[in-house]
């Protein structure tokens, strides 16, 4: 291979790209971060529901205040457990859609879920209407606690969804275009990148044995991100609005996360697996 | 090692006598046979072999003949110390250089993300590409203390009394422009960057563009292309192949009151400049040529014969022959006094879609080099404020740049001589015997 590549201006890039983890994980390896993994993603559910059932319960009473204040708390344990929702297309489309994801928009009969709630209580400043929508989300959530408890995460899965998070953020969360009404997107910024940061904590034993610069790269791009969202934290619990973000701030978690969605793409390789 | 021959230069016969085998029946055993007409194959090129040198005293891309397709990429550098900016331009000029050449893409264990994007297939062919990096004003704040090596006229974009700008697509700290054959071989290129650079970069607007080819008709002078008004557009640029007329208008010459570092580059301009192409469609041929102050079907001044005639302004003082606001005149009144604002000019045509309006969002993606932004693009764009033309074209976006010297040898890179000045500076600015820690 070497032979081949030696003449190529970019080879020395590409030589460590293609050197192989001196001792490849094996499955056996994968089963107790997989087995942990599971218990957090049901943990996750479950809290969801809590979550969501005191959520709809406010949009339902008509408490707008209540409703506006659990928003964005609510969609934290979705967003961290978000690869594995994905799962379930059905649901996810259902529960975490945006206007974006429809032809005609905010007024689509199909768009339900989080956003069209977060549309409801954050640009019309109502809970008029929105009882149908919070029905159908507490029954979309039971649904996906009830499917998440009978499934086997398959490794893959577990180990792209640390890269399947910070796409996430990369795509929609950066650019403040997930939580537009509401403008709380560093709370599923953070979220996303907790969920992310899980998984690699998991595997880390793996992944240092395989690569130990890999591992600290990552690990120094996590830092990085979670150091500059803690700026936007709130004594109360949460965050700043997207808007506070600075410029600076927004260019510094960019370059982070685009790092860490180069990096963490290359996971499963560095781990040996195929 | 030996150098591997050239997968670029098969000779044209081989490759026509090739194809004349393939056209028949397929002689391969238990192959299937290729469709012999197949509405999807690659369109079939002469020219993916065209290659232009990287190295030299100046960038490519700035006196080299304009290919049919070009786009500008304008980045924020995330850099965050003088040398992960070190690191930035080796990078790029590994990549550029690499880019340009062509050859094997390269290739990684199956199990990683591919490193190329693989558009252009697993042989990436030169197709005529050059990648020409300029700076932007941004680059030169206290972020890396390059403000003292600043080039003495660059700065920000500031706003024409037509301009409507849009800070979405202004400015930028690094400015790439990509041109090649085809819009293929830039975005291949552009996703390669984009690829490599995760940590240094981040992408701020692009452009991409084109211009119409036309028949090649040996021993006629070349024609310029035409932009989305339908006019020849490019015609008064200096002539290229004077190497000092470059000196004198295109390149930053040494001792110039400009810092060393910049001798051989250049300060470019782009303006993304919409055409109201419907409104322009509606209007009278007559009234077209006078805004324009040139024939639209041979591009020849008003009163004259051919495109590259020239007009004589003094003998029409009164603007009977060409209006004395008409486009051509304003931009180069063919005075002495006015000699020297001439730019190079290297324009590509853009097509975005559709405005709200329903109308078509085309236009004019304006590029011009120049040895002096002010004696340049500043003072020509001054006296065209208020122009007829006004009416029908939009200025969006754009920025100001400086564009790099060249890269005269292997081992040096992009930016050499500006990193080198910029660690002279915090060297003696270090010297503990030195009595000021600044200047």
């Amino acid at each position: 291979m070497a032979k081949r590549f030696a003449w190529l201006a970019g080879a020395s890039m590409i030589v460590a790209v293609i050197a192989s983890p001196a001792l490849a994980v094996s499955p056996l390896e994968l089963v107790t971060p997989i087995a942990d993994y599971k218990l957090y993603v049901s943990r996750g559910v479950d809290t969801l529901v809590r979550d969501t059932k005191a959520f709809t319960d406010a949009v339902k009473a008509g408490d707008l205040a209540k409703a506006q204040s659990l928003y964005a708390s609510t969609r934290v344990s979705y967003e961290m457990i978000e690869p594995i929702a994905e799962l379930f297309s059905d649901l996810d489309g259902a529960i975490d859609s945006r206007a974006d994801d429809h032809e005609k928009k905010e007024e689509d009969p199909e768009f339900t879920g989080f956003h069209r709630i977060e549309y409801g209580l954050f640009a019309k400043k109502s809970t008029e209407g929105l009882s149908p929508f919070a029905d159908k989300l507490m029954s979309d959530v039971s649904d996906l606690q009830t499917r998440v408890r009978g499934l086997t995460i398959p490794p893959d899965k577990m180990i792209g969804g640390a890269a399947a998070l910070i796409e996430e953020v990369a795509a929609t969360k950066i650019s403040g275009e997930e939580d537009r009404y509401s403008h709380t997107d560093l709370w599923d910024f953070q979220a996303n990148i907790d969920g992310a940061k899980k998984i690699v904590d998991l595997l880390r034993p793996l992944t240092e044995r395989s690569d130990k610069a890999f591992a600290a790269k990552v690990d120094a791009n996590f830092a990085t991100v979670e150091k500059t969202l803690a700026k936007y934290r709130l004594q109360s619990g949460g965050f700043e609005t997207y808007d506070k973000l600075s410029e600076a701030d927004r260019k510094t978690l960019a370059a982070a996360i685009t790092t860490l969605a180069e990096d963490l793409a290359k996971l499963q390789g560095v781990l040996g697996l195929s | 090692m030996s150098k591997p021959a050239d997968p670029f230069r098969p000779s044209r016969r081989a490759l026509l006598s090739a194809g004349a085998v393939a056209l028949g029946s397929c002689p391969f055993s238990g192959a299937v046979a290729a469709p012999a007409q197949n509405p999807a194959a690659a369109p079939e090129s002469d020219d993916t072999a065209q290659r232009q040198p990287f190295y030299g005293r100046h960038q490519p891309g700035i006196v080299t003949p304009r290919p049919a397709t070009g786009l500008v990429a304008a980045f924020d550098v995330v850099a965050t110390s003088l040398d992960d900016l070190d690191r930035l331009f080796r990078l790029l000029t590994e990549r550029i250089a690499f880019l340009m050449q062509g050859g094997e893409a390269p290739t990684a264990d199956p199990a990683y993300p591919p490193p190329d994007s693989g558009i252009l297939g697993p042989v990436i062919a030169p197709d005529n590409l050059t990648i020409t990096a300029a700076l932007g004003s941004s680059l030169f704040d206290e972020r890396f203390g390059l403000a003292p090596l600043k080039p003495a006229h660059l700065q920000r974009m500031r706003r024409f009394p037509n301009d409507a700008l849009d800070g979405a697509l202004c400015h930028g700290d690094l400015l790439l422009q990509i041109s090649s054959n085809s819009a293929d071989t830039n975005i291949h290129a552009l996703r390669d960057i984009v690829k490599n650079t995760p940590d240094l970069l981040i992408l701020r607007w692009k452009q991409e563009g084109t211009v119409p080819a036309r028949p090649a008709k040996p021993g006629t002078p070349p024609e310029s292309a035409r932009n989305l008004l339908g006019f020849r557009d490019g015609t008064a640029n200096p002539d290229a192949a004077e190497a000092d007329l470059m000196d004198r208008l295109v390149w930053v010459q040494a001792d110039a009151g400009e810092p060393d570092w910049a001798t051989g580059g250049t300060y470019q301009v782009v303006r993304l400049i919409r055409n109201f192409v419907e409104r322009w469609d509606r209007t009278a041929l007559r009234e077209q040529e006078e805004i324009m102050g040139r024939e639209k079907a041979t591009g020849a001044p008003l009163g004259l014969a051919r495109e590259y005639d020239v007009p004589d302004y003094a003998s029409d003082p009164e603007g009977k022959r060409t209006r004395l606001d008409a486009h051509i005149r304003l931009a180069n009144p063919r005075r002495p006094e006015t000699d020297a604002s001439r730019m190079l000019r290297r324009p590509f045509n853009y097509s975005n879609g559709v405005t709200r309006a329903g109308q078509l969002d085309m236009g004019l993606l304006f590029i011009c080099f120049q040895q002096d932004l002010e004696r340049g693009f500043i003072a020509v764009q001054k006296r065209l404020n208020g122009e007829p033309l006004e009416e029908y074209i939009k200025p969006v976006g754009g920025g100001y740049y400086f564009a790099l010297p060249g890269v005269q040898a292997k081992g040096e890179h992009l930016a050499h001589a500006l990193i080198t000045a910029a660690r002279a500076r915090v060297a003696s600015a270090t010297t503990p015997n030195s009595k000021k820690t600044g200047d």
